[in-house]
This record gives C-alpha cells, sequence and structure tokens, in this order.
C-alpha cells in the first residue's frame, strides 16, 4: 500500500465518521429537545382543556345551587306546581341560554323523575334513573353534584343542586348543563386550539331522544362516536380517525399532519358520573414552528459538520501530502538519481522543508557529492 | 310654570340619593316589558309602545316625548319614563316638591339610565359589552401584490347581534326573518343601532359594495356585507418561495370600545368563514381561513376590538424555481469556473491570473445585474432576510472567495511563498474540489431551510 494514497483517505474517513457521528448525537439530543417542547405544549392543551370543563362545571353547579336556594322555586316544587315554577324561571332560563350558553336546566323530583325542562317544557314527567346516575346520586345522598352526562335533550355539562322545601325535607334537585360548543369556540378564540366534540353513539341513541334527528346522521358518524361539534372540521378530519376514537376511555396524544402542516392532536375522554367514556373532546395544536425549527437546526448542523469536515480534510491533505509525501517523493527522485550522471539540482523548496526532511535532504547531498567526487 | 315644574322635577329625581331609588322586592317587580315594533321602518318612535298603566299612577307620556313636546305635561309623577317599573316609581319620595332646595343640573348618565333609549343608541338589555359576532367569507381573490403587500379581493362580511328591541311576532315573518336588500337598507340602518365595523386594512373606497339585512323575530339582527377592494397585508417571505402567506381583513369596531362592543365568532361563523372552493389566485395555492380576536390599543387604555381573518395560500413553488433560482444556482458556478479552469504542475500555475480575473469580474456584474433584476421585479425580496438574499450573498461571497484565491494563489503565489510549492500544489488541489462542495452544500443547505 502506498502511503500516499492510502493515508490521507484513511484520516480523511476516519474524521468524516466521527464528525457524522457527532453530529448524529447533536441532532438526537436536540430531537429528544424538540420532543419536549412538544411533549410541554400537548399537557398545556390537557390543562387547558381540563381547567375549562372544570370551570364551565363549577359555573353549572353555581348557578343550580343558587335556583335551589330561591324560596320561590323551593315553595313552588314542594307544591309541584308546573306552571308557576316554569313562569317563574323561564326569563332566567332565556337570558342565561343567550348569553352564557347555558343549554339545559331541569328540575328533579326525588328520586330521579323529570319534573320540568325548561328548554322543553312539554317533556316531562319521565323515570331518569336508567341514564342519569348524577341525579339520582344527588338525591340519594342529598349533596351538589356535577359532571358530564347525555341528557335527553343532549350532552352537557351539568352542575345539580338538592332542593329542600321551607321545612327543610329532601324534595328533589335541579340542574344547569352547559353547552360545551360554544366552551369549545371560546377556547379556539383563546389559545388558537382546534377542537371537537365527539360522542359515543350508543348512549347518544339510547339516552338523547330528544335531540335533532340531523344529529345523529350518518354524515357525522366517527368511528363508533356521533361528531356533535368542530371548530374547524375539514382540518380536523385529517387528524383524527374512527381508528383513533375506537378507545377513548384514557387520555392519549399523537402527532399528524393536516394540509402538509404538523399538528399535536390530544384526545381528552368525557367520563360521566359513574366514571364510563361517553365521548371524547380532541384537539390539535399547529406544531409547525417547532417542527420547522427543528428542521432548519438539523440543517444547519449537517451544514457546519461539512464545513468542518472540509476544514479539517484541508488541513489533513494539505499537511501531509504537501509537507510529507510530495517532498519526500522529491528526495526520493534524488536519490533515484545518483549515480546515473544525472545529477538533480537542488530544490528551490528546500528552505521549506521540516527538520526531518532536511536531514534527509543533506544527506541526498552528501551522497551526491560523494560519489561524483569518486566518478571524478 | 308648568314646563318649569316638571323640569325641575325631573332634575330632582335624576338627583336622588342611590337608597332612594333602590328597586322593591321582586315580588312586586314587573317583567321586562317586550317592545313590538312596526312591521317597516323601525324608528325611535317604536320605543314609544304603551306600557301597562301602572296600578296608583296615571301614565304619563315617555320622557323623550315630553322633552320634545313642551306642552304636554302632567301634574304629578309625569316625568317618569313609561318603561320604568312601578315599582321604581313607587319608590319615590312622595313629598317631593319644587319647594323643596333648588334642584341641581341632572347628570347626563342619570337620564340615560333613566330615558328610554332611542332604536339608534346601543342595545343594553343583554348587558354590556355587546357580543357581535363576526365571520367573513373568501368569495374572489383576483391578485396578489407582493412588492405592495396589497391583496384585491371580493369578500362577505356578516355580522350579528342580538337587540331585543327588536323583537317582533314570529308569524309575521312566515320565511323566519324579514329581509332588505342593497338600497332598502339603509333607511333601516338609520333608523337602529348598528355596530361600526370597518375594514382596518381596506386601502381606498370599496370597488364594489352590496348589503343585505335580515332581522329575525327573536331581535337577531344579521347584516351582510359584500366588499370588493385592495386590502393591505404584511407578507412574510423569509420561506420563499416555500412561504405560506395569510391573507388577512381585519375587522375593526370603530366607535365603541370593546368593553361595549366586541367581537366574537361561534361554530356557524366559523362554518361562514371559508375561501369559496373555485378561488383561483395566479401562483398561489388558497387553503383555510382562520379567524383570530385581536384587541386593538386606543388611547387611555382603551381597547377597541378587533378581529383578524386571514386566508392561508401557499406559494406555487415550483413555479417559481425556473425563472429564479435556475439563475441564481447558475452564476454560482462563475467563481468555481475561475479556479477550475486553472492547472497547476508540481505547484505551478499554468494560466495568467488575469484571464481568470476577469470571469470573475464579469461574474460580479452579472450577480448584480441579476440581483438589480430581481429586486426591481420582486421588491419585497430586496429586504429582510429570504433564500434569494442569502443565495445572492453567497454568490457574493463565492466570488469573493474565488477573487482572493485568483490574487493570493495564482497571482502571488503567497502560499508558496510561505510554505513552497508542494503545499501551494495540494492547497490547489483542495479547493478544485473543495470549494464546490461547500458552495454545492450551502445553497442547497439555504434552499431546504425554506422548505423545513
Amino acid at each position: 500500500m502506498r502511503f500516499q494514497k492510502g493515508a490521507p483517505p484513511a484520516l480523511v474517513v476516519v474524521t468524516a465518521l466521527v464528525i457524522a457521528a457527532l453530529t448524529f448525537g447533536a441532532d438526537w439530543l436536540f430531537s429528544g429537545m424538540t420532543s419536549a417542547v412538544e411533549r410541554g405544549q400537548l399537557d398545556l392543551m390537557r390543562s387547558i382543556i381540563s381547567f375549562n370543563l372544570a370551570g364551565t362545571l363549577t359555573n353549572s353547579l353555581a348557578r343550580a345551587e343558587i335556583v335551589a336556594a330561591d324560596p320561590v322555586v323551593r315553595q313552588l316544587l314542594a307544591q309541584q306546581d308546573r306552571p308557576a315554577l316554569l313562569a317563574h324561571t323561564e326569563t332566567i332560563f332565556k337570558q342565561q341560554r343567550e348569553k352564557y350558553a347555558v343549554d339545559q336546566m331541569q328540575f328533579h323530583l326525588a328520586p330521579a323523575t323529570s319534573f320540568l325542562r325548561l328548554q322543553n317544557p312539554s317533556l316531562f314527567g319521565d323515570d331518569l334513573t336508567q341514564n342519569r346516575p348524577l341525579v339520582v346520586a344527588v338525591n340519594r345522598e342529598q349533596v351538589a353534584k356535577k359532571g358530564f352526562a347525555i341528557a335527553r335533550t343532549g350532552p352537557a355539562l351539568f352542575g345539580i343542586a338538592p332542593i329542600r322545601d321551607m321545612d327543610g325535607n329532601h324534595i328533589g334537585s335541579v340542574e344547569f348543563g352547559m353547552d360545551i360548543g360554544p366552551l369549545l369556540d371560546r377556547l379556539k378564540a383563546a389559545y388558537g386550539l382546534e377542537l371537537t366534540l365527539f360522542i359515543d353513539e350508543t348512549p347518544l341513541r339510547e339516552y338523547a331522544a330528544g335531540m335533532p334527528a340531523d344529529v345523529v346522521s350518518e354524515q357525522n358518524r366517527i368511528g363508533p362516536t356521533m361528531r356533535l361539534h368542530s371548530t374547524d372540521w375539514d382540518r380536523m378530519s385529517q387528524l383524527v380517525n374512527g381508528n383513533d376514537l375506537r378507545i377513548h376511555d384514557q387520555p392519549r396524544d399523537w402527532v399528524r399532519k393536516a394540509g402538509g402542516i404538523p399538528y399535536g392532536v390530544l384526545l381528552y375522554p368525557l367520563l360521566n358520573g359513574s366514571g364510563e367514556a361517553m365521548g371524547a373532546i380532541v384537539l390539535a395544536r399547529n406544531f409547525e414552528s417547532t417542527r420547522s425549527a427543528a428542521g432548519r437546526t438539523v440543517l444547519l448542523q449537517w451544514l457546519l459538520a461539512l464545513l468542518g469536515f472540509l476544514a479539517v480534510a484541508a488541513a489533513i491533505l494539505i499537511v501531509i501530502r504537501g509537507w510529507l509525501v510530495r517532498p519526500l517523493e522529491a528526495i526520493s527522485a534524488r536519490f533515484a538519481s545518483v549515480g546515473t550522471g544525472r545529477r538533480a539540482p537542488p530544490a528551490e523548496d528546500d528552505p521549506f522543508l521540516c527538520a526531518e526532511m532536511v536531514t534527509l535532504a543533506r544527506q541526498h547531498q552528501r551522497i551526491a557529492d560523494m560519489i561524483d567526487r569518486r566518478q571524478r | 310654570m308648568r314646563q318649569l315644574f316638571v323640569l325641575s322635577l325631573v332634575m330632582l329625581l335624576a338627583a336622588l340619593p342611590a337608597h332612594a331609588q333602590a328597586p322593591l322586592p321582586a315580588a312586586q317587580t314587573p317583567l321586562p316589558v317586550q317592545v313590538p315594533l312596526p312591521e317597516r321602518a323601525p324608528s325611535a318612535s317604536a320605543a314609544r309602545t304603551p306600557v301597562p298603566e301602572p296600578r296608583s299612577l296615571k301614565v304619563p307620556p315617555p320622557l323623550t316625548e315630553q322633552f320634545n313636546d313642551r306642552s304636554t305635561t302632567s301634574a304629578t309623577v309625569a316625568a317618569q319614563p313609561p318603561a320604568l317599573p312601578t315599582a321604581a316609581v313607587a319608590a319615590q319620595p312622595p313629598a317631593l316638591s319644587t319647594a323643596q332646595s333648588p334642584a341641581p343640573a341632572p347628570s347626563t348618565a342619570a337620564l340615560a339610565v333613566r330615558a328610554p333609549r332611542a332604536l339608534t343608541e346601543l342595545p343594553l338589555e343583554s348587558g354590556l359589552p355587546l357580543w357581535v359576532r363576526a365571520g367573513l367569507a373568501f368569495v374572489e381573490v383576483e391578485t396578489i401584490d407582493e412588492n405592495k403587500e396589497t391583496f384585491t379581493a371580493t369578500v362577505d362580511m356578516r355580522l350579528s347581534w342580538l337587540d331585543q328591541r327588536l323583537r317582533y311576532p314570529a308569524a309575521e315573518a312566515p320565511i323566519g326573518y324579514r329581509e332588505w336588500r342593497n338600497e332598502a337598507v339603509a333607511p333601516q340602518l338609520a333608523a337602529m343601532w348598528t355596530p361600526k365595523v370597518g375594514f382596518a386594512n381596506l386601502r381606498g373606497e370599496p370597488t364594489r359594495e352590496s348589503r343585505s339585512l335580515r332581522r329575525y323575530p327573536d331581535g337577531r339582527v344579521e347584516l351582510l356585507r359584500r366588499v370588493a377592494g385592495s386590502f393591505s397585508s404584511q407578507l412574510d417571505v423569509q420561506r420563499f418561495p416555500f412561504d405560506r402567506q395569510q391573507l388577512q381583513v381585519e375587522l375593526v369596531s370603530q366607535d365603541d370600545t370593546a368593553d361595549k362592543v366586541n367581537l366574537d365568532y361561534r361554530q356557524d361563523d366559523l362554518l361562514f368563514s371559508r375561501a369559496d372552493p373555485g378561488i383561483k389566485i395566479d401562483g398561489w395555492t388558497a387553503g383555510a381561513v382562520t379567524l383570530t380576536r385581536d384587541p386593538l390599543a386606543g388611547w387611555y387604555g382603551e381597547r377597541y376590538a378587533r378581529m383578524r381573518v386571514a386566508l392561508e395560500v401557499d406559494r406555487q413553488a415550483l413555479a417559481t424555481m425556473p425563472s429564479l433560482f435556475l439563475p441564481l444556482l447558475a452564476s454560482l458556478l462563475i467563481p468555481l469556473l475561475a479556479t477550475w479552469l486553472n492547472h497547476a504542475k508540481n505547484g505551478e500555475f499554468e494560466i495568467k491570473p488575469f484571464e481568470l480575473t476577469n470571469i470573475i469580474i464579469g461574474g460580479l456584474f452579472a450577480v448584480i445585474a441579476l440581483n438589480f433584476t430581481v429586486n426591481s421585479e420582486r421588491s419585497i425580496l430586496a429586504s429582510g432576510t429570504n433564500t434569494v438574499s442569502l443565495l445572492f450573498g453567497l454568490n457574493y461571497l463565492a466570488l469573493g472567495t474565488a477573487l482572493v484565491i485568483n490574487v493570493c494563489l495564482f497571482r502571488f503565489n503567497f502560499v508558496r511563498g510561505l510554505a513552497g510549492r508542494h503545499v501551494q500544489h495540494e492547497t490547489f488541489l483542495f479547493i478544485t474540489w473543495a470549494l464546490p462542495i461547500a458552495t454545492a452544500a450551502t445553497a442547497l443547505a439555504l434552499i431546504l431551510i425554506a422548505a423545513a
């Protein structure tokens, strides 16, 4: 093997491998940082939705407790005077519906019989034991509760407060149900998230018989669920599908592209009072900025690695070939000319030779002079 | 005298302390009165609809009417507006008379609370702020002028709000609403309150405009406005030609601060806010429409409601690449040629440096000419950092490097003088392959970074 042909390329290859390995390592570390940032974003999305759902539930419960404490309401419910109770509360309900997205307001008689639905006054008297465990629990334990539920007129975030008559005897309860759709719209406005509400089709068909017929329809069916509300379904339809919704009893997240843009997607389950998953809210946030920044950084890392490699390769090639191999070849050529009668002239580069080469050149000069003297 | 008496009574009532005006218990408070409106042309007179007669008092004419017609007076509590609840009237102390201390001038705010609000005033029935729901659809986008950072488009702006004073019996609108279009809209709008929401970034006057107004029985009002014009919208070309731009239309509440009138959107506004599927923009692909609420700062810490509606458009990169990037990449070959063309034999260069320098100088003029051409055609690319400006920078850097190599290595043999012919030879050999690789890799990286 010739040193000139073998050694520099070997050194260059080793250098290239080392630099490539270091760059891969840096990329790996950086991708870990990017993942940590995205994980943080997904955790923030989860906090946002859970905090706002809890806040909305508390708002529902606060309204329910205020109404439950109203002496007129207590008196009218105790008397089971439905028309008077409707007259007394319908204005409240209308205003709450118009201004604060209150979707449902219902009075129950213990243990769990619907007495008056403000959103549908003509529908009453049905037993809620089967589909409204929260109502049963409130009337059994006589304490206020809140939670997600699918009522006869649709799913909502309910706050339920027990009602006592003027003598302090428990007589029933009142519930306020907040519509989830406007909440999702507000979250989009505030945080720039895209959100979609999915409710399981089976309980929806079973319990929400009073919902408009076009809601539970083929066009809204996504896997085992029905899509009830979406801030941008064109986009969300590319980010979530029926398979994603097949299991939705635990929060899950993934990253998927819609229209060429990467989105972080979070599936947040909606559990009823018994802890059963009844649906899910899917949130999506644009991850383009983090992904683009990561892509740009990786490209720049590799460009800098290449430029670094070229600098090291320049040092290897120029030093080894320019200062070692080529002068050695020249001195060898001079040695080869010894005794041939064609003595090579002293090279003009000799002053630039390294100390070891200078010794060799001097040896050649001494031998050449000696042979010349003998020949003469 | 009678007029003076009535006026002073009004002033006294307005100046009453708050506790004297406290409402009576709820049981005595009548339910809010719904004011029916005439079928056509609602006006301020619509607020004069009679109310149920108070139990103990004569019904006086409305306060506004009294101020307009001084001859109409009443000897009792005539200054009470008809819309006031009976309880509120009853709460006034009976001893009130002109014999009391001279009445102070009534404050405008106090009168405003008591007087029935004209239909042209901000509706307060649903509380403040009044939420005006807004949506905007892009009907057509004709052109995008990148240099002026404007686009010409036709948009549909939809505003809807609730004014409970405008309720009317549902039976009066068999199709579910009353509708007015174009010229018929103006008289309607003049007779009712409408949010002054304008296009903040519309340049000049609209080239075309049409309007439609719908009023629903529940008091909901929907104003649809189709406007064609030129809108300014800042473009960010940092990622040119792989950039995605947002063609923004800014809706701003112009007269009322955000604590009085605020803009919002809901599901149906989002569904309304779309780009027509048939929109075709030369060199661009239309995408989704996004809505963002972004209040505008006003004086004294006030804020005005603002909503940005943006149509995302993706540049068709392949359409731009040949015309702009091929010359840019081709010009990179000029400095490389100036080094490739030379030949070294044992550290001695065979081509005279001035010949190669001529190539570099020619290349420099070519790049400068290309730069001027690009900047004049796409002036937006001349400012700021973007792929094109970076590639021009790379061109100049490569030319500079080639010039330094020519002068230092080929002409003055600096390397040879410092380290000998062997090192110079190896340096030249290294440059012949390393410089093209470095240049090509940098150019490729700049393009890929834009695409990332």
